[in-house]
Parts: C-alpha cells; structure tokens; sequence
C-alpha cells in the first residue's frame, strides 16, 4: 500500500484515461469483448480504489486531504495541484460507481466503433474526477472543459435521431458560461497577485506552503473598484458557468435535448455526475470566493430555484416520453440542490451535497431502466406501454423503488436530502420552504401517474405481452445502485459525518471573508460620502 | 576608403534561402535534362529546398541560443540577427520547411508539379527573413516586396484553374495596394523623421506631430492588409479559396507570422513611446477581425474559405497582444504565432493528404464518413480543429490563455470578453469537422490515398507539438525540460526593448 501513499488521488483519477489510451493504442487487433472487459475492470479497479479514499478519510479533520502539488507553470502560479474534503469525497466515489454500472449496462449494445465508445467513456471519467479533485483554478478549468468533448463524442456519435443538434447545443451552452468564467478567473488570478505581489491559481494555500490561496484574496464590493474587478460581476461570471451546467432556469433548455439523444450511458453519466460539475462549482468556488455577492444573489437564485423545481415538474407531467420525463425531473431536482445551497446554513448545504449523491443514484437508475426497456421495444413512448408489470415483475418492482427513491419517500435516500434542504430553506424564508415543498408533491404526481400508465392496467399491446424481463446482468446493475438508496435512506450518517467538518468550514470560511471585505470597505465608502458631502456643500454654495 | 566590415553570420539563414532557390532553379533544368520521371525531379528539388531551409534554420537556432545581436552592416544598420528575428525565423523556416514535405506527393496528385514552385517558395520565404530581421523600413519594404510576388505567382501556380488565376490576379492588385500605402506610411515618416533606420526614427519621432502619426497609422494599416485583420481582410477568402491548398497553408501561415513579426519590431523598435497612442486602433482592429472573422465563419461550406475566416479570426487574437502594448502581450503574441504555425499547418497538412485524383479536398462534404475510411486523418484534423477552437489540452488553449491574461493584467477585459465570446461562435464552425467526419456518412464512397510519408511525418510533427504545448508550454518534465517554448517567446520580445 505504499505506492499508495501520496498519489493515491492522481492514480485514481488517470488511471481510467491510462486504460483508455492502451485500449486505443495497444489492443487494437483483440475482439470486442476483451475491449469491453480490460474498461470495466479499470473502472470496477477505480471504484475499489476510491473506496480507500472513502475509509482513509478522517472525517474529524475539515481542509483537503490526499493533497498532492506538483509544479507545472510556476511562473504563472499554476500548479498540478489535488486534493479532496467531504464534498468532493462524496462525488468522487458517486462518480466511480456509476462507471461501471454504466459500462455493464451497455455491455450487450452492438454499436459502430466500440473501442472509441469506451475510449471516451473513460476519458469522461477522468475529466469528471479531475474537476472533483482540482483545488487549482486552472487546472480545475482545464478539466472542466476537456470533458465536454468526449461527452459531446457520445452524444454525437451514439445518440438518438438528432444527436448533431444536441450534441452541439449541449457543447455551445457550456462553453458561452465557462469562457467567461476564465475571464473571471483571470481576473481574480491579477487581484490576487495585486495584494500578495506572488502569483498563484491555488484555490488554498499549499499545506505548509507560503503563497496564499485565491481564497484569501479580498474581491472588491461593488463600487470600489473597476467593474470588472467587483465581486457581482465576478460571481455572474462564475455563476453563469456553473449555472449554465446545472442547468438553471433559463438556462437549461440544453439538458433535454442532451439527455434525450444521448446513449443509455450518456444519459447516466450526464444526470448523474455531469450536472453535478454546476452545483459542486458553486460550492467550491463561487460561495467561498464571493461570498458577499452569493448572499445579494441568493434571493435570485432562491426564485430561480422555485421556477425550476415547478416548472420542471410541471413539464416533466405533461411529456408522452419517459426519458424526456426523466430529464425534466433533473431540471426540478437541481433547483432543490440549488436551494439548499443558497440557503447557506449548515442544513441546506449538506442537504444539498446529500441530494447530488441521491440525484446521481436514482435518475442515474431511471435513465438505466429506461434505457433497459428501450432496447426491448425501441420507443419510449409511455402510451406504448401498459400493463407491463405483468411480463415484466422484476423491472416494475426496481423501477418502482427507484421511483420512490426520486420521489423522496421516507425511508429511502432522496427523502432524507429534501428533507434537510427543506428545513435549511424554511429557517432563511418560510414561503419559499412551502412552495419547495409543493414541487415534492409535483414529483410524486408525475412519476406515479406515468409509473401507473406503464406498469398497470390492462397489456393492450401485443408487443408488451412478450417483454423479458431483467436478465441477471441488468438486475445486477439496478440492486448495485438500490442498495446504497436504502442505505442512504435508513443510515445517513455516515455520508453527512463526512460532510459536517468541511460544510462547517465553508460556511466559517464565508463569515470570516465577509467580515473582513465589510472591514475593508468603510474607508472607500467614508471617502465617497465624504467627497458627496463636499460636492453637496458646494452646491448649497 | 575602407571596404565595409559586414558580418556575414547575420544573415546566414537569409542567404541559405535565397542561394537555395537559385540551386533549385539550377537542379531543375539539369535533372529534367537527363531523368524524365517527373516524381523523382520533384521529390529531389523538394529535399533540396528541405536542405537549404534546414541550414537557414539550425544557423537561426544557433543565432538564438548563442543570443548576442549581429549586424550585417554596423556602420549602416539595415538588417540584424537578433534573438527576436532568430526565433521567427526559425518558426518560418521550421514552417517552410514542413510544407515542403507535405509537398512532395501534394503537388502531384493535383497535378502542378512544377520544380518553380519550390524556387518560388524558397525565394518568399527569404523576403520573409528580411522581413523579420529588418530595422530599417527601406530593408522592410523589400523583404515585404520579396515575400509577396513570389506569392501572388504561386497562388496562380494551378494555371489551368480559373479560381486559382482569380485568387493570384486578386492577391496580386490587394497586395500592391497594400504595399503603396505601407510606402506612402514610410514616405511620411520619412518627411517628419528624416531617416529610415528604426533606431533614427526612435530617436527623432516629434512627439503629437500629426503627419508622423498618420504615417505610423498608414504603416499598421499596410500590414492590417498583409495579415488579413478586419476591415483589410476581404481578399484572404478568396486567395485562400483559390490557391492550391499547400500555397494556401504556406500563405494563411508562414505571411502572418512574418508580418506580425516584422510589426512587432517596427512597433517596439521604431515606435517605441509612440505606439501606446495607437492602442486604440488595435482595440478596434482586434475587436472588429474576432467578430467579423469568426461570425462569418460560420456560414462557410468550402473548408479553404472557413480556414481562411478562422485565419482572420486569429489575426483578432494576435492583434489583442497589440492592443495591450504591453512586454506580456507582445511575448504572448510571439507565442500564440508558434502554436498557430503548427496548429494550423497540421490542419492543412490533414487537407492536403486527402487531395487526390487532380482534385483538393475543400469542402465540408468532402469530410463525411471520414472517421470510418481514415481514422487516424480524422482523429489528427479533429485534434486540430480542438486546438484552433482553443480547448484545453491543446496548444491552441494555452495560447489563447495567455493573450487574454496579458489582456486582462494590462485593463483590456472587455477586449478580452469579445475575445472570449468569438470563441464561442468559433466552436460552432470548428465542431463541424468533427460532425462531418464522426457524424455524417459519405455520399458516394470513393476510396481514398494512403496519407504519404512526407505527410505523416508533417502531421506527426504538428500533433505532438499541438500536444505537448498544450500541457507543458514550459517547465516539460525530464529530459524535454529544456524546451521553455513561453521563455523562449517572452525573451525574444524582452530584448527588443
């Protein structure tokens, strides 16, 4: 185990991009299946790997653990710089898992070019990983951006009908927020050389280093400097970027075409993981590093939250495709992360995390299921269905509890997410609370009534009658990601104790920059009043 | 009188290049005398060219390394091997160099196989390290003069083709105009100056004299129209378009590095405290190129024309570091020129492999299915397209990165953000190869070549200097910690100061 030690992080993140390149460079010549299995024992080697992060943590300790930093260009400060805290603790290891699943589950999908198909299956596991991992802005960009392409590879290359469309809407969407957030970047990159006269991209500073993190850096408020150098402008940078990603409303009309047209395994890993990049980038950098422009634009984004929590719902009951429904849900899911995380209480943020591990698990299992019975009856059409619970029993009771699941019944994971992100919303505004919580009743109407139209009544088609049910590969899929709903769900603690040093950190770390960016400001404002005072005088004169 | 005492080194590569052309000349009519077979006499002149570039070449790297400035003449200082001109020459020559590779079985499938087109090339190339190593603006006017009606011959080199007598006719009247009023930008420096050499003009400038702005302003607007910026670009898509695709990819690369370069030093050289007036200019010009190059990119079917567009667009970028004025900005500039001479040439080397049977590959439907019949083409002008789009992992994100840095760092953020958000609408454009090659099937199936040696090595070459800038633009761990590509860039500039 002493490789290990010290890079255990880097190996877990390249070592799917390594299999990837050996697969593309070196097995050329070897059957399909030996492609496919040298790609899920990487992932399946990842996922174990990961599982030693998990029970290395010392949940006790808030700041990054794991922490490696290496110089890449020092003279600009960036640096090959990982590490992870509770939160990124909990997407990397959802990331891990779902990959395999997602492999296994195409495993019997004939398509053209496999090797490329699994190729960039594994490179979006790394760039995933990477950004979990990055505590280097630049290096948090660069992996950001790199894993938009094999995921516009995959929605353009395997997706359905108008996979060009989406493939490219999905690419463009992204790219508009996260150009500017480079800007942004930039920007926060020469105010932090301006105090510190040291340059850096470090989002903290190196444990026993002595450059001073980007977090320490204190952004100007409104007024008091250039606009472009103020905290609101930089936080809409930022925000833009990640809430394009998450998707936000009106932000997010990407999200059904992407999800739509991609594979099976596009889709999961999208809803699953991918959104995720959006609501984890807020946490990481945008609250932390702006937190006075977080607090004024938390009212906004608390409405844009509602919108989509009820929009999303509202949409996703009226579609006649179950995989559109899927990812309509998605929309309304992520507006109770987002509100969770501008509740900025401890409540709401762990709520929040909680409930990107819960969405990954049961839309990730949703989009399997459906993307199961497509390969079976080729439409998703939920008219198509009907009754087929009958020839189908195992998949009706899977889909059922997966249903539940996004749903938020008691007992079930997605319950206790909603749950701590309700109460978070309810301390900051009442109101908002209880329309939140209406859009869960929105969640139960939708899904039930479309569960209810395709699992029971009548077979009326005879092409339902013959349905196979879940042979044992794809039974064992869904109960790899059933188990850890119902653990979520009955035994929370040990995903929130991990979560509790480093939410009570954020949120410190937020206060204290708060504090000291007010304490910097009087002299500014005194100025400026001062001055107004004068020119008003003069003009009384 | 004392004979002048003239240090030949300093222009070493320059006569490396012209003599070659001259042996060219010479080898063709003697080879054709006694062989017949035209491949052979185009392969041998090819790597006669290759030979006397890479001379020019090692004597610039040597110039470079070695550091000290070299004066062909110091009592009448016309022209100098620099640092600054060591490295641009060894990006032109590297340039020059490649493309002849790519040439050797290019030229022959579209059937102009000429031994003039190397002598040609070769002549160009050495207006261009005349260009770059000038400081004097009577030696800048004749490197310009010697880079360009080489080139207007060779974008007419397919003499049967209309489109290709257009492009030359076109570039031929645009360039001339061009060059008239960079001579009338000179004229008036002249009058207010009374001298010609850089370090004179320096030194004389009347500071807030109007004539000697309008001068100076004439002077960028003659290069504006050599480098294809905005509102002076209008002639590259249809040179571009027209020429055959190598003398394209010789124009659309080894021109701007020459010009920008050679702007570079009048600017910084000739200029100096003046330039900073003329930020203002560069603002618009850089703004005006981004917007126009890449939103009419996008309505581009024929994949000369979206290159040349794509080329403008990058003029924008370049033209950014101008605006900022700043030793950051410059360097950056220097830098993005090497990642766009491998980037680019790597995109076209792609174009050219895929020419056979007499006829260019030049359109977006030329492209379907390509990903199926040739992998390995498709992966390579995929990784390109990344790079031109600027897309981490790729030289072409590092590049960019730090033009808009130095843009930032020196105030120029809304420049930046127009920059930014060009590239958005770039992505459009530049996504459509790969949509074609992975996302399309081919219309009617005709087999295609097997990519050359010549051109495997090209593009071999320039993908793993698109790579390996991508991510270690310096401080390359191991053995490649030597290759500082942005020191290199930075220091160059550094020393014109």
């Amino acid at each position: 185990m002493d490789l290990l030690d010290g890079r255990l992080l880097t190996i877990v993140t390249f070592l799917p991009l390594a299999t990837g390149l050996v697969l593309l460079v070196l097995l050329r010549g070897l059957p399909e299946r030996v492609w496919k299995i040298v790609a899920l024992a990487s992932t399946t080697l990842t996922f174990l790997l990961s599982l030693l992060l998990w029970f290395r943590y010392d949940a006790t300790r808030p700041g990054h653990q794991f922490v490696e930093h290496v110089a890449w260009l020092p003279n600009w400060g960036i640096h090959y710089f990982v590490g992870i805290d509770g939160m990124s603790l909990l997407l990397v290891v959802l990331t891990t898992f779902l990959m395999p699943l997602v492999l296994l589950a195409a495993w019997n999908e004939q398509r053209k070019q496999a090797r490329t198909f699994l190729f960039m299956n594994l490179f979006l596991e790394t760039g995933m990983l990477g950004a979990f991992v990055s505590l280097n802005l630049f290096q948090f960009y660069v992996f950001w951006e790199v894993m938009l392409v094999p995921m516009y590879f995959i929605i353009g290359i395997w997706g359905g009908q108008r996979r060009v469309y989406a493939a490219v809407k999905f690419f463009l969407f992204t790219m508009v927020g996260s150009l500017l957030m480079l800007i942004a970047m930039i920007v926060l990159y020469g105010l932090h050389q301006e105090q510190f006269g040291a340059v850096s991209f470090d989002l903290v500073r190196v444990p026993g280093g002595g450059v001073p993190g980007l977090l320490e850096t204190a952004v100007p408020l409104a007024g008091q400097a250039v606009w472009w150098k103020t905290q609101p402008w930089l936080f809409a940078a930022f925000a833009l970027a990640f809430g394009i990603k998450v998707p936000m409303v009106p932000f997010h009309t990407w999200l059904p075409d992407a999800h739509v047209e991609a594979p099976t395994s596009g889709s999961v890993i999208l809803a699953g993981v991918l959104l995720k990049m959006g609501t984890y980038g807020f946490v990481r950098f945008a609250l932390p590093l702006f937190p006075i422009a977080a607090e004024q634009a938390a009212p906004l984004i608390f409405a844009l939250a509602l919108i989509g929590i009820l929009y999303g719902a509202l949409v996703a009951m009226v579609q006649t495709d179950i995989k559109k429904l899927v990812a309509y849900s998605s929309v309304a899911h992520l507006g109770f992360v987002m509100l969770g995380i501008f509740a900025l209480n401890e409540e709401g943020l762990e709520g929040s995390i909680l409930q990107m591990v819960n969405h990954g698990l049961s839309t990730g299992a949703l989009f399997l299921l459906v993307g199961m019975v497509y390969e079976r009856r080729h439409t998703r059409q939920i008219s198509a269905f009907g009754g087929i619970a009958k020839p189908m029993p195992v998949f009706a009771l899977l889909f059922g509890i997966v249903a539940m699941s996004s749903i938020g019944l008691p007992g079930l994971n997605g319950f206790v997410g909603e749950f701590l992100i309700l109460a978070g919303a309810f301390v900051v505004n009442p109101w908002v609370g209880t329309a939140a919580a209406f859009g869960v009743v929105l969640a139960a109407a939708y899904l039930l009534w479309a569960y209810r139209r395709m699992f029971f009544g009548p077979v009326e088609e005879p092409e339902n009658r013959a349905l196979i049910d879940l042979d044992w590969r794809e039974r064992f899929v869904i109960l790899a990601v059933v188990v850890p709903i119902f653990w979520i769900g009955v035994n929370p603690n040990p995903f929130l104790r991990r979560l509790d040093a480093s939410v009570s950190d954020l949120l410190h770390q937020m206060e204290t920059r708060k504090a000291a960016a007010l304490q910097t400001a009087p002299p500014v404002q005194a100025a400026v009043s001062a001055l107004g005072v004068e020119l008003a005088e003069g003009a009384v004169r | 009188m004392n004979a002048p005492q003239l240090d030949m080194a300093a222009i070493a590569p320059l006569a490396f290049a012209a003599f070659g052309a001259l042996f060219v000349l010479l080898g063709e009519v003697w080879l054709t005398r006694r062989r017949t077979n035209e491949h052979f006499i185009n392969a041998a002149l090819s790597v006669l060219s290759i030979s006397f570039l890479g001379l020019s070449v090692y004597c610039a790297g040597a110039a470079f390394s070695d550091g000290t400035t070299r004066v062909f003449d110091p009592a009448n200082p016309m022209l100098s091997l620099d640092r600054f001109a060591a490295y641009s020459i060894a990006l032109i020559g590297i340039a020059s160099l490649l493309i002849c590779f790519a040439s050797i079985s290019y030229l022959p499938q579209v059937g102009i196989n000429h031994g003039e087109y190397y002598a040609l090339l070769l002549l160009s190339t050495a207006g261009m390290f005349l260009l770059v190593g000038a400081t004097d603006l009577m030696a800048l006017f004749l490197g310009l003069e010697l880079m360009s009606i080489p080139l207007y011959v060779m974008a007419g080199f397919d003499r049967r083709n209309l489109r290709s007598n257009e492009s030359a006719f076109k570039y031929f009247l645009v360039g001339s105009f061009a060059s008239a009023i960079l001579l009338y930008g000179i004229a008036l420096v002249y009058g207010v100056t009374g001298s010609l050499g850089f370090d004179a003009i320096r030194a004389g400038f009347p500071p807030g004299n109007p004539i000697g702005i309008v001068g100076l302003g004439l002077l960028v607007v003659g290069f504006a129209f050599k480098v294809a910026s905005a509102p002076f670009h209008q002639w590259a898509p249809d040179v571009y378009e027209g020429a055959p695709t190598s003398v394209t990819a010789y124009m659309a690369i080894t021109v701007k590095v020459a010009a920008f370069a050679a702007l570079l030093r009048l600017l910084t050289q000739a200029f100096g405290p003046v330039t900073a007036s003329l930020s203002d200019l560069f603002w618009v010009l850089a703004a005006l190129t981004i917007v126009v190059g890449n939103v009419m990119a996008v309505i581009q079917t024929n994949l000369k024309r979206l290159l040349a567009y794509s080329s403008i667009a990058h003029a924008g970028y370049l033209l950014i570091g101008f605006a900022t004025g700043t030793v950051e900005g410059y360097g950056a500039v220097l830098f993005y020129l090497l990642v766009y001479v491998f980037t680019n040439l790597g995109a076209f080397a792609v174009l050219m492999a895929l020419a056979q049977g007499g006829r260019d590959c030049d359109t977006l439907d030329d492209l379907a299915g390509l990903a199926r019949q040739r992998p390995g083409l498709a992966a390579l002008l995929t990784l390109f397209a990344l790079s031109l789009a600027g897309i981490p992992g790729t030289a072409g994100f590092v590049a960019k990165f730090f033009v808009f840095e130095s843009a930032v760092a020196s105030g120029q953020t809304v420049l930046a953000i127009i920059g930014v958000l060009g590239s958005v609408v770039s992505f459009y454009y530049y996504l459509r190869l790969p949509v074609q090659m992975y996302m399309s099937e081919a219309a009617t199936e005709t087999p295609r070549r097997h990519a050359a040696t010549g051109e495997l090595l090209v593009l071999a070459v320039c993908a793993v200097v698109v790579l390996f800038l991508g991510f270690f633009p310096s401080h390359a761990p191991g053995v490649l910690g030597a290759v500082r590509a942005l020191e290199w860039a930075r220091s160059s500039v550094a020393m014109l100061y």
